[in-house]
């Protein structure tokens, strides 16, 4: 732990214990627990975008829930070093803003809660705010129907820079929007991170927006950390097999070249992972020590990764 | 040339509010080929899926068709009474829902579906329907496509439940598929199996199809041709290839641009199009597009541009982006 | 009230129950303002006892609807027990609202043993008829305080009986709304940024989740004043030296078969009109209200 670090996560999991009736227990069985992240470790140091990718169901936003104290992890602990001011910004555009407040007190609320300024100077600020994310004064007394996705977006965004938060915690916040809309709210988030200097942890399932975005990133597969790396290596010298068949795997826009890349195999049950490494049953490499031995998630090159071989991965194509 | 398999003219859309009768679709027209794949690419709202559901008249009040034809091999579809019209769908035109739980029926085994979509269509007996079900799971990849036969919907994964709904909208042997976002609502990996999927069963059967998506990416691997739709209207087209090097409309080229990519020099750009689309019945007049174009001039304002068609690439512009190219 | 008038736009029905409902009220709370209560000395004239309506023989123009057996015109006997059925269906509503709502955002909120002990009583009490239970709660109320109690104290246990009948379906539908809206994204904004639980509970869930119960509440304002009434007519609600629908109707039927029908049948017009206006309005506010009837707009 550095001096700069404003959160560390260490070998943080989170078990869901599963239900069982009366009933069934009646009847022996057993509960079916669910192990949604495991173990895993990372440090966001001051300043700095993280960012972490994975596909739905990996884990990625119970991490963010727990980073974000929504969520007690069941294993490991989370550190803050001094007070933490968080602030978080959701997915969803119509559930995150409360259909029963108008734009002004939603924006207003972390302004009262926290005390940041006189009373009389919150409208003011609330005014400052609206403009700095491209909407107008007039806007707060508006309810949050009255705005389009992108809109909202952009109030969830005022109202998470009103906290004047030291962390901000973006969970997949332009996946719901269409493309045009999701350009303008990458703009502005990276015009506030320039300007304002914000420590975050952005997370999604989108690569090119994560490669945008963020200045290192954490490669998740169902519920551990099989990557991290800054953003340039991650890309550039892949060094886990998930990381690079996930990069190849979105289609890009060449229209020349038409090879689609899908990742082989399914995803198992996360109810019952595989033994020893979590991704070997689609992995090409996979020998029988990834079958009985866990990898460590240990360092290699600017990074980490959770794999036993020193695998180049560079290049093109990934084929059996 | 050959004949075209789909002819669309003029086809309008419009939606009933409050007296009103708002545009969705503004005069639209296309073509299929047969064995062609036509991309329709579009943000929400601009119409893109109305076109599909309009072409099998799966129209709900408020909307309706208010006016265009729509010929299938020949024959006009919008003439045909609602029961040739059920004739048509599944038989001639098989489709592909975007949410795959709501298009398969929960209470009924992913056999029946099939075997019942089949006889219906097909003169085949109980037995051969169930055979060709059976080679209809496997050719879609599903592992054990016995178990898989008898399984409710529920019992099957998302990725699973997609291939099912590919294999029901390909079972009768459909002439047009017509897959209205198909992989939107699934992870990155599963897309591209589900995108290679459509693409084996496209070469197998030489159907056509009319790929509703608002993925740049999916339409670059997957389309011959694209139609670009903006706030009810199709504002440009042409084979993929050249629209995607060489994008005339300014709205085209703003939506490349907006999608986050590397440029030349390596690095990650996003360029937003300022503004947002028009919503329904707030269309400006003229272009629809130029509230939001650096490139707009008086005329864009007054007069809305014709669908050019200049060597195969339409484009509905005063000022399409080539003149400054050449 | 702007989304009330909205509702009500282009609905003759609702709108005719509406008038219904307004034209009763006005008719309950300003007869009493000038004419004496036909419950005390003055009200009533004994030497008028029994007289028919207008149109038959003996009709007085003063009484048109006839007087009953203590000779109270009926026209003002009826306005004064509408505004007891009226004040105590109301009340009785509110108590039932409160006592249910609080529960049901409990429930709702804490979830685990709470919510479950809460449920478990909720199920207890619905395997009781509401009137039975209504009942019960009168018996021990007039068991503890005793015979010999006021009007005001047995109007008040009836309006708490009623009330306590009816809170496990405010409870229940303010639970699972509860259980819907705290797993919203702007609950676990209010969280993130530091909010208590309280204020969660109270600014953030609560304006979320009062539109189906005060749906709920104007139908069940109709079954709380026929409750009252049934109370009333069995003779352990109201007592019948005070005036309500439901007194004035068991009043009556003592002398339906010595033909004078009309001293309980005006109250129960009354009654019914009351009660169906309430019931069209509260479905028709419970269908427009519903998003699943309504459809996506």
């Amino acid at each position: 732990m550095s001096a700069g670090d404003v959160l560390i996560l260490n070998e943080v999991s989170k078990a869901y214990d599963g239900r069982v009736s009366m009933l069934d227990r009646l009847f022996g069985r057993k509960a079916k627990s669910l192990q949604a992240v495991r173990e895993v470790s990372f440090s966001i140091r001051k300043g700095e975008v993280m960012g972490l990718v994975g596909e739905s169901g990996c884990g990625k936003s119970t991490i963010a829930r727990i980073a974000a104290g929504l969520m007690a992890p069941t294993g490991g602990e989370i550190g803050h070093p001094g007070r933490l001011r968080q602030q978080m910004i959701f997915q969803d555009p119509f559930s995150s803003l409360n259909p029963r407040w108008r734009v002004h007190d939603i924006v207003a609320e972390p302004i009262r809660t926290h005390g940041l300024r006189p009373k009389q100077e919150v409208s003011a600020r609330v005014a400052e705010l609206l403009t700095q994310v491209g909407l107008s004064e007039a806007d707060g007394a508006k309810f949050p129907q009255a705005f389009s996705g992108g809109q909202r977006q952009r109030i969830s965004i005022a109202r998470a820079l009103a906290g004047e938060p030291d962390f901000l915690i973006l969970d997949e916040p332009t996946s719901a929007l269409d493309v045009s809309v999701q350009a303008q709210i990458l703009d502005l988030l990276r015009d506030l991170q320039a300007r304002l200097n914000l420590t975050s942890l952005f997370i999604t399932h989108n690569l090119p927006v994560v490669r945008l975005m963020a200045d290192r990133i954490g490669v998740v597969y169902l519920g551990e950390l099989v990557e991290l790396a800054p953003t340039s290596a991650i890309f550039e010298h892949p060094r886990h097999p998930y990381t690079r068949l996930l990069i190849d795997a979105a289609p890009d826009l060449d229209a020349e070249d038409r090879s689609l890349h899908p990742i082989p195999g399914e995803l198992p049950d996360p109810s019952d992972p595989p033994s020893g490494c979590v991704f070997r049953t689609r992995c090409l490499f996979a020998t029988d020590r990834c079958a009985s031995e866990r990898p460590k998630l240990r360092k290699i090159g600017p990074g980490e990764v959770r794999c036993h071989y020193d695998l180049d991965l560079t290049g093109r194509e990934l084929v059996a | 040339m050959t004949a075209p398999l789909l002819e669309v003219r003029d086809l309008s859309v419009t939606l009933a509010r409050g007296g009103d009768e708002l545009p969705v679709l503004d005069k639209v027209s296309f073509d299929i080929a047969p064995g062609e794949v036509l991309g329709v690419v579009g943000e929400s709202g601009a119409g893109k899926s109305m076109a599909g559901v309009a072409i099998i008249d799966l129209l709900v009040p408020p909307l309706r068709r208010s006016g265009g034809t729509i010929t299938l091999g020949g024959e006009r579809l919008d003439l045909l009474t609602p029961r040739q019209m059920r004739r048509v769908r599944g038989k001639r035109i098989g489709f592909v829902f975007q949410d795959p739980m709501t298009s398969l029926n929960p209470v009924l085994t992913i056999g029946r579906q099939l075997t019942d979509t089949m006889r219906r269509h097909l003169p085949l007996s109980r037995n051969e329907a169930r055979e060709r079900a059976i080679a209809w799971l496997t050719r879609t990849g599903l592992p054990n496509p016995a178990r898989v036969f008898a399984a409710a919907p529920h019992e099957l994964s998302g990725g699973q439940r997609q291939r099912v709904v590919i294999a029901l909208a390909l079972c009768a042997e459909p002439d047009l598929v017509i897959a209205d976002e198909p992989t939107t609502a699934l992870d990155v990996s599963v897309q591209a199996h589900m995108l290679q999927l459509l693409r084996d069963l496209h070469e197998e059967t030489g159907t056509a199809m009319m790929l509703i998506t608002h993925d740049l990416g999916v339409i670059a691997k997957m389309a011959d041709r694209v139609a670009v739709f903006y706030a009810g209207r199709l504002i440009e087209t042409a084979r993929t290839e050249m629209l995607i090097a060489r994008p005339l409309h300014p709205y085209t080229a703003g939506l490349m641009q907006a999608t986050p990519a590397l440029d030349a020099a390596g690095v990650m750009r996003v360029k937003a199009i300022p503004g947002s689309m028009p919503g329904l019945g707030a269309t400006p007049p003229g272009c629809a597009f130029h509230p939001r174009c650096n490139r707009s001039r008086d005329l864009c304002r007054q007069v809305t541009p014709p669908l050019a068609d200049a060597g195969g690439h339409a484009a509905a512009c005063h000022f399409p982006l080539r003149q400054e190219v050449a | 009230m702007k989304s009330f008038l909205e509702a009500l736009r282009g609905q003759p029905g609702p709108i005719a129950a509406t008038a219904f409902i307004l034209l009763l009220v006005l008719y309950a709370f300003t007869v009493p303002l000038f004419t004496a209560d036909p419950f005390s000395m003055a009200g009533m004239s004994i030497l008028d006892a029994f007289t028919p309506p207008l149109w038959m023989d003996g009709g007085q123009t003063a009484m048109p609807l006839g007087a009953d057996d203590q000779g109270r015109n009926l026209l003002t006997a009826m306005a004064y027990g509408l505004r007891t059925s009226i004040m105590v269906g109301v009340i009785s509503v509110v108590i039932g609202l409160v006592l249910g709502g609080a529960l049901g955002l409990i429930s709702g909120f804490v979830g685990g043993r709470t919510d479950a002990l809460i449920m478990r009583l909720a199920d207890v009490q619905l395997a009781y008829p509401a009137l039975l239970l209504a009942m019960v709660i009168d018996a021990i109320a007039t068991a503890v305080l005793g015979r010999g109690r006021s009007n005001e104290m047995a109007i008040a246990i009836v309006i708490v009986s009623i009330g306590i009948a009816f809170w496990v379906q405010y409870a229940r539908t303010i639970r699972s709304s509860v259980m819907i809206e705290r797993n919203q994204e702007y609950v676990a904004a209010a969280r993130v940024t530091g909010r208590s639980n309280t204020a969660i509970l109270v600014k953030h869930i609560l304006p979320n989740v009062m539109a189906p119960v005060l749906v709920i509440a104007t139908i069940n304002l109709g079954i709380a004043i026929i409750t009252e009434a049934t109370l009333s007519f069995l003779g352990i609600g109201i007592p019948a030296t005070y005036p309500s629908l439901g007194s004035l109707i068991r009043n009556g039927n003592a002398y339906l078969q010595s033909g004078e029908w009309w001293i309980s049948l005006w109250p129960c017009l009354v009654l019914v009109v009351l009660v169906v206006a309430v019931n069209v309005l509260g479905d028709h506010l419970r269908d427009h209200f519903n998003p699943k009837i309504r459809g996506r707009s």
